[in-house]
This record gives structure tokens, C-alpha cells and sequence, in this order.
């Protein structure tokens, strides 16, 4: 016998949930270390572990096959249920495969499949060939066991093996012999295999946890649902020799053999829809390329962009990329036509071709981008962009791609869930049966940030238990489920098209929400196939703009869009510069700011520069502040060489986008074009399980030799840790950098109908809708309560003066349909009375309560109070007399009701539409004599740095931000705007109840300032919760 | 009619508060382990709350100890507290899962005034080291109200506790989450607001049975209460948070139970001659330990002995969770002769049990054992002997899945002096066990020996070969 005569044909990965015990990489590794000829991976009802096998076994001797394996949900008549794998001999039959998972898949609920004999029957297998697993002894008896056999040979016939295994596990001499018998009756061949579950035998005790974890106990519990040992691993060839006929074995080859069809073959055929049959796909590409020129630039293409445009064309055929293009521009030409803003993003799409396209709002002329970086002639990868759309819409985009290129052809990629500390912690807790109040106090005492200690440590810190031996199992046990797969969900929005149907190329299963389907690859598997993928995404800000350019429409009375936006406005840079951005897209957070008025934009490109700043990245490469330093003259610009000035130039010689980082390792470390890409790849994947330290000597030595100092090169190494996870290149800032732009001017020039937009695309963004108010008032925006008689559904603008009345929507649980009906049949007069409002209306109680609780009928009620005693014990009165009981209805008013006080109509605003348009409670609470010595947001302004300040605010925010080591940032509101307390570990560790639970705060500290930025640094906080009540009612429902 | 309520506000805590030395801040947990349901002081002076989620309370206070909600064991608590109580009044309510009630009425005159009835419990209560909250009312729900509140006072004024309720905040008044919504939202604050609005307009505009729980509390509708009647037997149990490894550390919390098995017997006018001691384990089956004096019985002194007697012959087989202890025999001063063992018994189970008490008493519980399957695939862990139960479990694998294995398994592995002439079966690999420490790794073979005997053998990861058991 030769060697590598065994080929593994039965192998779960982890892909087989909670069942298989090794990553397809390290099962594929492992049998190129034994020297197997083949390696099948047959995970149940799936391929989803096979890209990853694939990736390790492209360049090795060893075979990657492709199979699956099934047990069905029922049997043919008079059999034994049927289980068994089926292999992808070819191309075609690796499609038959695909679709029967698929079939199998989308029948049943997320995550699992239903399969009937009838479907193997009804399903064209005829390119697979079919391993039967025999039911056991205790299982079925002969009979049974030999019509399941049958039944498989009438549908497979010499494709039909009989999988024979050697567990070692009592019983299974019966278990071979019958085997032996089966093969015998129906003459056909028998092949050893390894049940195999786990690449090598110590991987035993995670294959018992996740055994235990499926059957949902302990492993005190588990008992027989454990295997007996662990021989379900790759054996040595020795031993296989050892156990198996030579004949089993060499079946086993024979196989092998026959299955030719290799996942690298795959090839993405591009749906040829979008061209129209008398051109080329280059040719429509130029002349949609063209008609968008002429549409960009009415006056002439400047000569630049024209050579840039010929050079991309020419790149994007060489590539064959056509499609792609086509395809992104078929998407944004539907969204334009209704109207939904999109921008798109990526280097790629900030291209001149994508300009012209109208893919991106990004002209080449003001931006330089390296387009040719994301479509490499030198490597083989599809180029990436992302579109994002108005929030509220993208699922007009969605069905829009599921019904141009239907079901059967498009679907979502998946996204690998996997195994974090957290998780993996708690399931390994509880398999081995400890406490689970304990393990969540154990995970609770763990601080995740702090890297120094690790949680590890942390762990043993605790004392989990006082037994070394179960502790040390616990850390190998938690550090090997780490990373492993859990369940497949759906990506944010990448879309898989395809030209023929897509389950031939891959599964398709049903994600977690209804109508959504997935396939089983994600992003990663689909790039280390070259498969192309089109990224959906939603964003907020677009609908915000979108609703604002419709209200300046309105009141300029002619359409106004993106493109009427004057460029590098004055005013708005100055508002920008002073860190007047709430609400403004990417630079609304604490951080961005107060990085504002340091950076201080001027233009367009410094924006780009804003908004990838305040970021991981630059922050943890300690960037930020030779930047500042360089941008204000405080320091000299300088550069080692030109090669190194090209790249750095744009950011005055201080790395800050991801692009640049990369570019770096090239020029100033000596990094090869593919070692930059695996870089790139690695810091990609570094959040969840990747790994830069081997990168790190070669990038410090590489620089060290070429002169660079050791200090620069270590904190560019730590800028690139920044980067892992979180990349942020310049090609997304840029596209980011406009709609900033595009919302700061908004703000600066047409407030009302900014913060109106803002309100009615909530949920977005930073603030809630009570900072949003706040902040329009202070804006000089007037704003009007709710009330039935002039409120629409969403908020409006009224009258020449543009004031903001506020719409139905805020108010908590209010039905929009109910609201609806309010509006449509409301009176030219407005509505008299309840009566006539829950008449006219058909609004149901509930509504009626919740329209009391807002206040929102000041022309017929009274007060809150008793506008809600006039709506409790209303008795629907009969059809006939609805209209005269309307009219003498006399609601009367209840003199044994209190007057509403100031502060309980304050809370009662809170607690109905979490905004208040009355006296901040901070303000009443002032008035009462409560905050003595305590300035205002406005008084801390005026106030010297250095002094001993108090301060107290409802607390808005608590942050503790990952790049700022242990501080905590407090945000207080008060009625003159916001107080930022920082409050520095130390302190927090003494102050943790006040600090973790007041939702009204007391702060004494020392004011600091910066230019125009103050804080407060925290020393003694106190918790002023209990003055709430005193406003005076229960606090129920405040915050 | 005079009501007095006792609230428990964290019964759970005190109970197990009570029975172990050391202090630190302890919390109840609701099932999932998600949420906190009550704290001691000492968590709350850290800014612990009910309701928080136990992530918010371990992050305020990282080495709180924590205790799993169990409604059951609750609930025996509370009715030991009403056992207790029926000495003192006879007509006693249960207010699962924290209150009690006594119509105390009648009592003022046997101890002498509402003050000396006051000071009884308050001091009873002391002794018991439980905190509850009294309150006082001329209606059941008042009562209970204003124990809730913690503002209870030791006056059956009826003026005075009429201001009480009527100052009682609305959340306090415990309308269902609907009624005090909407009472809220008419802007009302306190009970005594409610009390004046107009009774048919209550009615109409909020619900008849709205109004009914007002007037119940005010007493102008009648509020009936079922009387609590004491059980037939005596049961108590201490729950510890800190598994007890000697059976010293028993002796503490014994000796609290056994003189309220004393003030038991007493009240009834009955004594013993058995008593049940549980004690629970986490991993393993529970060790019952069945004490038996000479005679009819009564001290708590004469029960410690024979406990702590019992202790020093047998020690602890795994540390304990939690003890319990329980009396169903109750003998009058003339005690019955034991039922004749082959009589005419009644009834086959007393008469099982009965052998098995008499079997035990004689032989010594140690050499009662009954023999069940245990799902493990360890040869020497898959069947368990444990003492005798009156019901048998039923068996977690049917009998043909189980594997083959010989009929007399040996005490341990014995090593194989010989080689075998004969190889039947074999190898069946066994490798398990790895998380409680008794790690296997063996490969089994069934082998004729030169005596003729079929013998159960295996190699082990050291290569070393023994005799395992023998078949027949």
C-alpha cells in the first residue's frame, strides 16, 4: 500500500454547530500534515465551512472534496430513516448539491432543515455520489436497515457506498458485521471512514462541551449523549492501516478520485440583464459614462478628469469589472427615479467613472483618490463599494433588487456569528455546571478594556474555583471556543447576484426576519473565492437631508437639491469652528466636538480629515496631536524622503487614514504588494481573531533600516492596532466629509428646517429628540406644543416665520393610524370637544388617554387633569344617536381635581413625549432654592479655569470612551445647555453609585479650558435623584 | 375588629441570614439570575435596589453575594412565621409571599393592652431574628397598607390611622398598574385624594371595583378572610450560601431549629420519638439521617446530643447546601404501640415503610442500599448505590441500549497476573471523565483466563492491564 492511499470522506467542522470541534483550517491542516490524499468537509445540510478549508488547501497536495451530510425527517416505506453524505463530483453536481440544501434549508426555520425522501428522489442527484451511514442495532432491524439500503442503491446505483467506522465504542463489532451483511445483500462496496469530529483526539473535552451544550445540560448530566471516547479524530495512517481492510481503504481513494470539482473553479457570472443586447458591455459602460460627463460638466470635462476617466475605463475592462459597475448603476439610477438620496463609498466609488454615474456625489477634481489601489491589476479581487441610502427607504431598495433579479438569483451574504469572551465563558460556565449567578457576577467583575491584566487573569483573580485543575480546563476549554462559528445571520446589507440561479452556486437559507434569505458564505468567504458582492446600506443622515431639502424647497416655492448647495460656505465653517455641530452628520459626538474648534475646518478636505480623526486609529498612533501642532504652524512640515512625501503629503506628514498606513509599510518598511494586502487583511480581522504581532518586527526593522526612528515606527504600529476593526480609509471620509458638509450648511443657513428633518428621521444619531429641541431654541427656532387641532403626524414648519410645531409622532405610543384619521377628519374650525374628537376621529381610548396625557387639547380642556375625567367612563353611545349625543354630551368638569402644578406638568411632558416645551426641571428646580451654589451651563462659560465650580444637570450621557484609558465622560443637561464633567478612574472607583446610578447629578469640581472648550474634572458627585419628586409627584416614568 | 399585619420585606434574606456567622452584602436573584428581587441593608446602603438588574448591583458592589429565588422554599418560610404566630391569636391570614395577618382584636385583653400585644411580637420577632413590619387597622387592607409602608404605629386610633391612609402616596395604595395610572394622570398623589372623589363617579369613570377596594379599605364593605389552619406536621430548614464542610458547622443552625421543634411540641402538647434530618448536597444525592430516641421526646437539649452524637460516628459524605429537618410523628403522653409489621396493615406503602424504619433501626442506615443505572460511560460510575427511597426513579436508558458489561463488576480494578489463553471482544475504548477529575482512558477486552473464568479486562494509558470484572 502507497502512501496517502486514505482519503477522510465523513468530517464535521464547526460549521456543524455544537457538534463539530475544529475549524475547517485546522481540519485541512491536519490532513496535510498526516498526508491524506483527500479531505471531504460534510457538514450538516451545509457548505458553509468549505470556503475557509479551501483557503488552507489551495496550495497543498491534499484534495478538498465537497459534501454534506443529511439525515432526513422521514423514511421510505418499511425503512430505517435515511443518513447519509453526498459528495460534489463535478461542477454540476456540486449545484445539485447546493440546491438540495437549499431546499432543505429555506423549508425550515433559521439555522436548521427539514428534508423528506422525497425530496432525494425528486431532486436531480445524478453528479454526487452517495456514502450511506447504516442505522445502528438499537436504531432498526435488518429488514428496515436493508429497504433504507435499497432505496438508496435505486436512486444512487454504483454511486452508493456502504460508510463503515471504527469508534472503538462497545457495540461495534454488531455494528461492522452488520455492515458486512448489508454489503453483501446489496453488493456494494463498503468504505472506511472516520466519523471524524474534531482534528486531533485533545480536542475531546470542547467536543463533550458542545455535546452537552446541544442536549441543553451539563456534562454531570450528559451521560450517553457523550461519546464513549474521543476516537472521532484525523488518525495517523499507522493506525488507520491498523484498524481498516485494505481494501475500505483504498475504496476510500477510489473516490477521491472520482470527485474532480475543486471550489476554486467557481467562477461569478455577472447578470447580463442590465446590457442591452446590441452593445457590449464596455461600450454602455462608456456611453453611460459619457451622458453622466455631459450632465457634471455642461461646460466641458477639465482635460484631467477626462484622462482619468479614459485611464479607469481602460483598468475597469482590462478587469472585466463592467459589470459590476453596471450593476451598482442600475441600483442608484432606480433610487434617484424615486427619489431616494444615496451616496456611494469606497475608493472605487469615488472614482470619475462613479461620479459620472452619479454613484457618488465626490468630484474627482477636488479630491485625489487611488483608484487603482481597490482594483489591482496584480490581484485578482473584485472591487468593493458601498452605497448607503435614506434609512427609512432602503427596503424600497431591497425588494427593488429581489424583484429586478428575483429570489432565486439575489440574496443576502451571511455574517458569521461567532464565539466571543463573553459568550464562550458563559457556555463553557455552564457545561461544566457552574453557577450561572456566579458566572454573570464573574463576567460582570471582568473589565474587557483593561489589556494590561487581561481577563484571564481576571478570571483567576476571582476564583471561580478553587480548584487549579477545572481552572486551567476552564481557560483551554474558553480560549479554543473562541472564535468558533455559533449561527449564521445576515449581513448589514451585502447582496449576492448572480446570472443564473444562485442556489447552484451556493446554498440559500432563511435569515431571522421574515422574507430575508441568506446564503452560507460571508464577505470573507466570498472575497477568498473572488465572488462579487454589492453593499445596501441604510443610513440616517440621507433620509434627514432628503427631508430638510424638501421643507427649503417648500418655503423657497422652487425644487431644491444637493447640488444648489453652494461649495466652501463661509458661515458654515465658522459655526463648525466654534463646534456648534449637534446634529450634524459624524462630528456631532462629545469627542468630534471638541476636536473641532482645535482642527478648526476651512475647507472641504480638512472635513475629510475631521471626520477620520477622531478615531482609533490616529488616537492610539498618538497622530492627533502632531497633526494639530503641524496644521496650526507649531511645527515644522517635514518629510525623510519623496517617496514618503507622496504619500503623506495631503496630511502634512502625519499618517491618518488607513490607506496611508498601508502605503507606509510599502515605501518605509519594504513591505511587498501582497504582504501590504495580507496587512491589510489581517487588521481587517484583528477584532475578532487575527493576529498583527508577526507583522510588527518586520515593520519595525524594516524602518529601522531605512533610517526611520524606532519611535515613529512603534507608534505606527500601534496606529495600525488602532486601525484593526475599526479601518477608516479615505475614501469612505471623503464620501462621509460631503454629507457632513452637506448637513452643517443645512444647519447653519435654514435651522428650522434642519432640526424638522432631524426629528421626523428619528431614531438617529447622538442626541434624543429633547437635546434636539433644546438645541433649535437655542437656535432661535420657536417651537409649538403638540396639539390636536394643528399637528400633523410628523413635525411641520407653520407660517412665514418657520416655527416648529411639533407632530403627533413624539408623542409615546400614540397609534399612527389613529393620528391619521385625527388629521384627515379634522374640521376647518379644528375640533370643540372629546366628543367630537373621539367621534370624528374613531379614536379608540387608549389614544384618547395618551392625547389627554400630552396636553394636546388646550382648545377645549382645561388642563391635563381633567381633560382625562372627561374621557374615563365614556359609554359608546348607540349608532343612531352618535351625533346628537355629541353635541349635548356635557362632559362636566370635577372640582375635587387639583390644578396641575408647573412641575407636574413638566414631568407629565416627560413622560408623555420625553421633551418638554415648559421651564427645564433644572430651571424650577433652581427656582426652589435646591442648587445654591451650582452654575449654569452659561455661567461655566464666563467662569475662570482653575476654579472650584459645583454643577448639577439631569445626566444625558456616560461614557467611557475605549481609547481613553479608565475615564468616564459625564454629559449633564440643564436649562442652558450642556455641562461636560470628566471624572478620572480614581474617582469613579470611590463614587460608583452616584456616578452609575444618578439620573439627576451633583458635581464639585475644578473647571479646566481649553479655547472654548470647558469641563469640569469631577471630585466629590452626589446624587440628587430625589429632588425630582419634589416637583412635586412621583418620579414615574422621568428619563 | 383589629387587624395586625407583619410584612416581611426580605424574609428570603433574614432566613438565610440567620444561619451563617459572617456578614457582607447578600442579595436574592429572581431565577434567571437576571434580576435583583430584594436586597439586605447592607446592599441597599451601597445603592443595591430591588428590581435592578444584577449587573448594574455587581457593578456597585463587585463582592455581594448572591442567592437563587426559590418561591417554594418561600413559601415554607412564611408559614413557619405563621405557625409561630397561631400561639399568639387564633385567627391568622397568609399573605403569600410576605405577609401575615392576626385579627388581634380579642387579645388586647388577655395581654393587657394593645402596647403589652405590640412589644410581644416586636420582641418575638427579635428573637426570631426576622424584620418585619408591623401595622395596625380596622380593615384588613389598611392594615396591610400601612404595614407596607413601614409607617406602622402602635395606636388603634381610629382618627389616627384614618390620617395615615389618607396621606398614603397613590403608588403606595396598591391599585392594579391601570387604576394608578389613571388616578395619577387625573393628577392626583395621595389615597386620601381618591377617598374624596364622588363614590359613583369612582365607580363609573374608573371601575366598580375600584371602588370597591376603597371602600374595603375604608371598612364600609365587608373584606372576608379565610383563617390559616396549622399543618400536621413540623418542618424547617436552613438554606446556606456557603457550602458547610464539617458537621460542627451544622450544630449552629441545628440548634435554632431544634428549639422551635421544642416550642412546637410544647404548644401541641405532644412529643416525639423520630426525627428526619436531610441534608442536600450540590452534586450529590441527599444524606437522610433518621434519629430515633428511647423514648417520647420533647428538648431540644436531649435532640442536640443525639445529633451531635450522630455526627461524630458518621461524618459528612460532601458538603452541605442545605439542612432540613422534619417531625411527622407527634405521641401524646400515652404513646401508640407501633402497628404489627404483618398485620393487617392498611396500607402497603406504610407497611414497606415500616419495614424499611424497623430494618434500618436494627441494621443501621449504612446497611440499607438500593442499586440504579447512571448514565456515564464509566464502567465504575455507571450505577450508583444510594440509600433506600420509597419510590424507585425511573431509569434514565432503556436496558438494550445499555452496553455490555459483566455481572460482577469488581470493587476496583484488580492488576492481571496472567496472560489469557482466550480473546473474545475487543478493543472497546473508554475515554471520559475528564471534568470531575477521574479522567478514564482504558481499552476493554473480554479474555478466557487458564482457570476457565471469562474475565472483563483492560490496559489502561500506562500500559498496565487489570481485571475489571467477570462474567458468568
Amino acid at each position: 500500500m502507497t502512501e496517502a492511499a486514505y482519503a477522510e470522506l465523513f468530517c464535521f467542522s464547526n460549521f456543524t454547530f455544537l457538534t463539530g470541534a475544529s475549524h475547517p483550517h485546522e481540519l485541512a491542516e491536519q490532513a496535510a500534515e498526516l498526508g491524506y490524499a483527500a479531505l471531504a468537509i460534510t457538514d450538516a445540510c451545509s457548505v458553509a465551512g468549505i470556503p475557509r478549508a479551501w483557503a488552507a488547501l489551495k496550495d497543498s497536495p491534499v484534495k478538498l472534496i465537497t459534501g454534506s451530510w443529511f439525515e432526513l425527517e422521514d423514511a421510505p416505506p418499511g425503512a430505517s430513516v435515511p443518513r447519509f453524505i453526498l459528495l460534489a463530483r463535478t461542477r454540476r453536481g456540486y449545484g445539485q448539491l447546493c440546491q438540495l440544501i437549499t431546499t432543505g434549508r429555506r423549508r425550515a426555520e433559521k439555522g436548521q432543515y427539514q428534508l423528506y425522501f422525497r425530496d432525494v428522489e425528486t431532486h436531480a442527484l445524478d453528479d454526487c455520489l452517495c456514502l450511506w451511514l447504516p442505522p445502528t442495532l438499537t436504531e432498526a432491524d435488518a429488514d428496515q436497515a436493508l429497504a433504507c439500503g435499497e432505496w438508496l442503491q435505486r436512486l444512487f446505483g454504483p454511486r452508493l457506498w456502504i460508510a463503515a467506522a471504527r469508534t472503538l465504542e462497545s457495540g461495534e463489532e454488531q455494528q461492522l458485521a452488520r455492515a458486512r451483511w448489508l454489503a453483501d445483500q446489496l453488493r456494494c462496496p463498503i468504505t472506511a471512514t472516520g466519523e471524524v469530529h474534531m482534528h486531533s483526539r485533545e480536542r475531546q473535552p470542547l467536543q463533550d462541551v458542545l455535546t452537552a451544550l446541544r442536549n441543553h445540560t451539563n456534562l454531570e448530566q450528559a451521560g450517553h449523549c457523550l461519546f464513549q471516547n474521543g476516537e472521532r479524530y484525523l488518525r495517523p495512517m499507522p493506525v488507520l492501516q491498523r484498524l481498516f481492510p485494505e481494501t475500505w481503504l483504498r475504496e476510500t481513494r477510489r473516490i477521491a478520485d472520482q470527485c474532480t470539482f475543486q471550489p476554486g473553479s467557481l467562477r461569478y457570472e455577472y447578470p447580463p440583464d442590465l446590457v442591452p443586447e446590441t452593445e457590449t458591455p464596455a461600450a454602455y459602460l462608456k456611453r453611460l459614462t459619457r451622458e453622466g460627463e455631459r450632465r457634471r460638466y455642461p461646460d466641458g470635462t477639465p482635460l484631467t478628469v477626462q484622462a482619468l476617466i479614459r485611464k479607469e475605463l481602460d483598468l475597469i475592462s482590462a478587469m472585466k469589472y463592467e459589470h459590476y459597475f453596471l450593476t451598482i448603476h442600475d441600483i442608484v439610477a432606480f433610487a434617484r427615479s424615486r427619489g431616494i438620496l444615496c451616496q456611494g463609498r469606497g475608493s472605487a466609488a469615488n472614482s470619475a467613472v462613479c461620479y459620472c454615474l452619479g454613484i457618488t456625489e465626490v468630484n474627482p477634481a477636488r479630491v485625489e483618490l487611488l483608484f487603482e489601489r481597490f482594483i489591482s491589476k496584480d490581484r485578482n479581487e473584485p472591487p468593493d463599494i458601498d452605497v448607503d441610502f435614506e434609512h427609512e427607504r432602503r427596503e424600497e431598495v431591497i425588494q427593488y433588487i429581489y424583484r429586478r433579479y428575483s429570489r432565486e438569483r439575489a440574496a443576502l451574504a451571511a455574517t458569521v456569528i461567532r464565539y466571543r469572551p463573553r459568550s464562550a465563558i458563559r457556555d463553557v460556565g455552564k457545561a461544566l455546571g457552574f453557577d450561572p449567578a456566579q458566572v454573570e457576577q464573574l463576567l460582570e467583575g471582568i473589565d474587557w478594556r483593561d489589556k494590561a491584566t487581561g481577563w484571564r487573569q481576571q478570571v483567576l483573580d476571582k476564583r471561580l474555583t478553587r480548584n487549579p485543575k477545572v481552572a486551567d480546563q476552564f481557560f483551554t476549554l474558553v480560549n479554543t471556543l473562541l472564535g468558533f462559528p455559533r449561527h449564521l445571520s445576515q449581513h448589514v446589507g451585502g447582496f449576492v447576484i448572480s446570472s443564473g440561479p444562485l442556489a447552484e452556486l451556493v446554498p440559500v437559507e432563511n435569515a431571522a426576519m421574515a422574507d430575508r434569505t441568506v446564503i452560507q458564505w460571508d464577505k470573507d468567504d466570498l472575497e477568498s473565492l473572488g465572488l462579487m458582492k454589492v453593499d445596501v446600506l441604510a443610513l440616517g443622515m440621507l433620509s434627514a437631508i432628503r427631508k430638510a431639502l424638501e421643507l427649503i424647497s417648500d418655503q423657497k416655492g422652487h425644487p431644491f437639491q444637493m447640488q444648489d448647495i453652494p461649495q466652501e460656505d463661509r458661515a458654515t465653517y465658522d459655526m463648525l469652528q466654534k463646534g456648534d455641530s449637534i446634529g450634524v452628520f459624524q462630528v456631532e459626538s462629545r469627542a468630534q466636538i471638541n476636536m473641532l474648534p482645535r482642527l478648526k475646518p476651512a475647507t472641504y478636505y480638512d472635513l475629510v480629515i475631521e471626520v477620520a480623526i477622531v478615531r482609533p486609529g490616529p488616537i492610539q498612533g498618538d497622530m492627533v496631536h502632531p497633526y494639530l501642532r503641524r496644521k496650526h504652524g507649531l511645527e515644522p512640515v517635514d518629510y525623510p524622503n519623496d517617496a514618503i512625501r507622496k504619500v503623506l503629503e495631503r496630511t502634512l506628514g502625519v499618517p491618518i487614514f488607513q490607506e496611508q498606513v498601508i502605503k507606509l509599510a510599502m515605501v518605509a518598511a519594504g513591505f511587498s504588494a501582497g504582504e501590504a494586502d495580507q496587512l491589510r487583511r489581517a487588521m481587517a480581522a484583528w477584532k475578532s481573531h487575527g493576529d498583527l504581532t508577526p507583522f510588527r518586527e518586520k515593520l519595525i526593522t524594516g524602518m529601522l533600516e531605512r533610517g526611520h526612528d524606532a519611535d515613529f515606527a512603534e507608534r505606527l504600529y500601534q496606529q495600525i492596532c488602532g486601525f484593526g476593526g475599526y479601518g477608516f480609509p479615505e475614501s469612505h471620509s471623503a464620501s462621509f466629509a460631503l454629507l457632513v458638509y452637506v448637513s452643517a450648511w443645512i444647519k447653519c443657513h435654514y435651522p428650522a428646517a434642519f432640526y424638522c428633518a432631524l426629528l421626523n428621521s428619528q431614531p438617529m444619531g447622538f442626541y434624543s429628540p429633547s437635546q434636539l429641541v433644546q438645541d433649535a431654541r437655542r437656535h432661535g427656532v420657536t417651537a409649538l406644543p403638540t396639539d390636536v387641532n394643528h399637528s400633523q403626524w410628523d413635525h411641520t414648519l407653520e407660517g412665514p416665520e418657520r416655527k416648529l410645531r411639533l407632530g403627533l409622532r413624539l408623542i409615546q405610543g400614540l397609534s399612527a393610524k389613529g393620528a391619521d384619521r385625527l388629521c384627515q377628519q379634522r374640521p376647518l374650525e379644528g375640533y370643540r370637544s372629546t366628543s367630537e374628537l373621539r367621534q370624528r376621529a374613531g379614536l379608540n381610548q387608549r389614544d384618547m388617554e395618551l392625547l389627554a396625557g400630552a396636553n394636546a387639547m388646550p382648545d377645549f380642556t382645561a388642563n391635563r387633569h381633567q381633560a382625562y375625567w372627561q374621557l374615563l367612563g365614556h359609554e359608546q353611545p348607540a349608532e343612531l344617536f352618535a351625533a346628537e349625543a355629541a353635541e349635548t354630551y356635557n362632559p362636566g368638569t370635577c372640582e375635587q381635581l387639583p390644578e396641575p402644578t408647573e412641575g407636574q406638568n413638566v414631568l407629565a411632558d416627560y413622560a408623555s413625549q420625553g421633551l418638554t416645551l415648559q421651564r427645564h426641571p433644572l430651571a424650577l428646580l433652581r427656582d426652589q432654592g435646591h442648587l445654591k451654589f451650582c452654575l449654569n451651563a452659561e455661567q461655566l462659560q464666563q467662569t475662570e479655569p482653575g476654579r472650584p465650580v459645583q454643577v448639577a444637570g439631569l445626566v444625558t450621557g456616560r461614557q467611557r470612551p475605549g481609547s481613553a484609558s479608565g475615564v468616564t465622560f459625564v454629559t449633564l443637561e440643564d436649562e442652558t445647555g450642556n455641562v461636560n464633567v470628566v471624572v478620572w478612574l480614581e474617582t469613579a472607583r470611590r463614587q460608583r453609585k452616584p456616578l452609575l446610578t444618578a439620573r439627576l447629578l451633583h458635581v464639585k469640581g475644578i473647571l479646566e479650558r481649553e479655547g472654548d472648550i470647558v469641563h469640569v474634572m469631577a471630585g466629590k458627585l452626589s446624587d440628587l435623584s430625589h429632588l425630582i419628586k419634589t416637583l412635586p409627584v412621583s418620579s414615574r416614568n422621568f428619563h | 375588629m383589629l387587624w395586625l399585619y407583619l410584612h416581611f420585606p426580605h424574609l428570603l434574606l433574614d432566613h438565610i441570614r440567620r444561619t451563617r456567622e459572617e456578614a457582607g452584602a447578600l442579595v436574592i436573584v429572581e431565577g434567571s439570575g437576571q434580576k435583583v428581587i430584594q436586597a439586605c441593608p447592607e446592599a441597599r446602603d451601597q445603592g443595591v435596589q430591588a428590581g435592578m438588574r444584577l449587573k448594574t448591583a455587581l457593578s456597585l458592589v463587585p463582592e455581594l453575594g448572591t442567592v437563587r429565588a426559590d418561591q417554594q422554599q418561600e413559601a415554607r418560610i412564611l408559614e413557619d412565621q405563621a405557625r409561630w404566630l397561631y400561639r399568639y391569636a387564633a385567627h391568622i391570614v397568609l399573605v403569600p409571599p410576605d405577609g401575615l395577618m392576626a385579627e388581634i382584636g380579642s387579645l388586647q385583653r388577655l395581654y393587657g393592652g394593645l402596647p403589652a400585644v405590640w412589644q410581644t411580637v416586636e420582641q418575638a420577632l427579635n428573637e426570631r431574628q426576622l424584620t418585619a413590619w408591623p401595622g395596625l387597622g380596622h380593615t384588613p387592607l389598611a392594615a396591610r397598607l400601612i404595614a407596607r409602608t413601614g409607617k406602622g404605629e402602635c395606636t388603634d386610633d381610629k382618627g389616627h390611622i384614618q390620617r395615615t391612609l389618607d396621606q398614603m402616596p397613590l403608588l403606595a395604595a396598591e391599585f392594579d398598574a391601570r387604576t394608578c395610572t389613571r388616578l395619577q394622570r387625573l393628577g392626583l398623589n395621595t389615597l386620601g385624594e381618591v377617598f374624596a372623589l364622588p363614590a359613583a363617579e369612582l365607580a363609573r369613570r374608573l371601575s366598580p371595583e375600584t371602588l370597591a377596594r376603597v371602600q374595603k379599605i375604608q371598612g364600609t364593605r365587608p373584606d372576608p378572610q379565610a383563617p390559616w389552619q396549622p399543618p400536621h406536621h413540623f418542618r424547617q430548614q436552613a438554606d446556606f450560601v456557603q457550602e458547610i464542610e464539617q458537621s460542627q458547622g451544622l450544630l449552629f443552625p441545628l440548634q435554632r431549629i431544634l428549639s422551635e421543634l421544642e416550642e412546637d411540641l410544647c404548644w401541641r402538647q405532644q412529643e416525639t420519638d423520630s426525627l428526619l434530618l436531610i441534608l442536600r448536597h450540590r452534586h450529590e444525592e441527599p444524606t437522610r439521617i433518621r434519629i430515633r430516641t428511647s423514648g417520647p421526646e420533647h428538648r431540644a437539649d436531649a435532640f442536640l446530643n443525639l445529633v451531635r452524637l450522630r455526627f461524630e460516628q458518621q461524618p459528612l459524605r460532601a458538603p452541605v447546601v442545605s439542612l432540613q429537618l422534619s417531625v411527622k410523628r407527634f405521641l401524646g403522653r400515652e404513646a401508640d404501640t407501633g402497628q404489627d409489621l404483618l398485620g393487617e396493615s392498611q396500607d402497603l406503602n406504610e407497611a414497606w415503610h415500616t419495614l424499611m424504619s424497623r430494618l434500618q433501626a436494627r441494621l443501621g442506615d449504612q446497611a440499607l442500599q438500593q442499586l440504579s443505572p447512571q448514565a456515564d460511560h464509566r464502567p465504575e460510575r455507571a450505577w450508583s448505590s444510594s440509600g433506600v427511597q420509597r419510590k424507585n426513579r425511573p431509569a434514565s436508558t432503556s436496558a438494550d441500549q445499555l452496553p455490555r458489561r459483566p455481572l460482577w463488576l469488581l470493587q476496583g480494578p484488580q492488576p492481571l497476573t496472567e496472560a489469557p489463553i482466550t480473546w473474545f471482544a475487543g478493543p472497546e475504548r473508554i475515554s471520559g471523565g475528564w471534568w470531575d477529575g477521574q479522567r478514564v482512558h482504558r481499552d476493554y477486552y473480554i479474555a478466557q483466563l487458564s482457570s476457565g473464568q471469562l474475565a472483563w479486562v483492560f490496559r489502561d494509558i500506562r500500559e498496565g492491564w487489570f481485571v475489571h470484572g467477570w462474567f458468568g
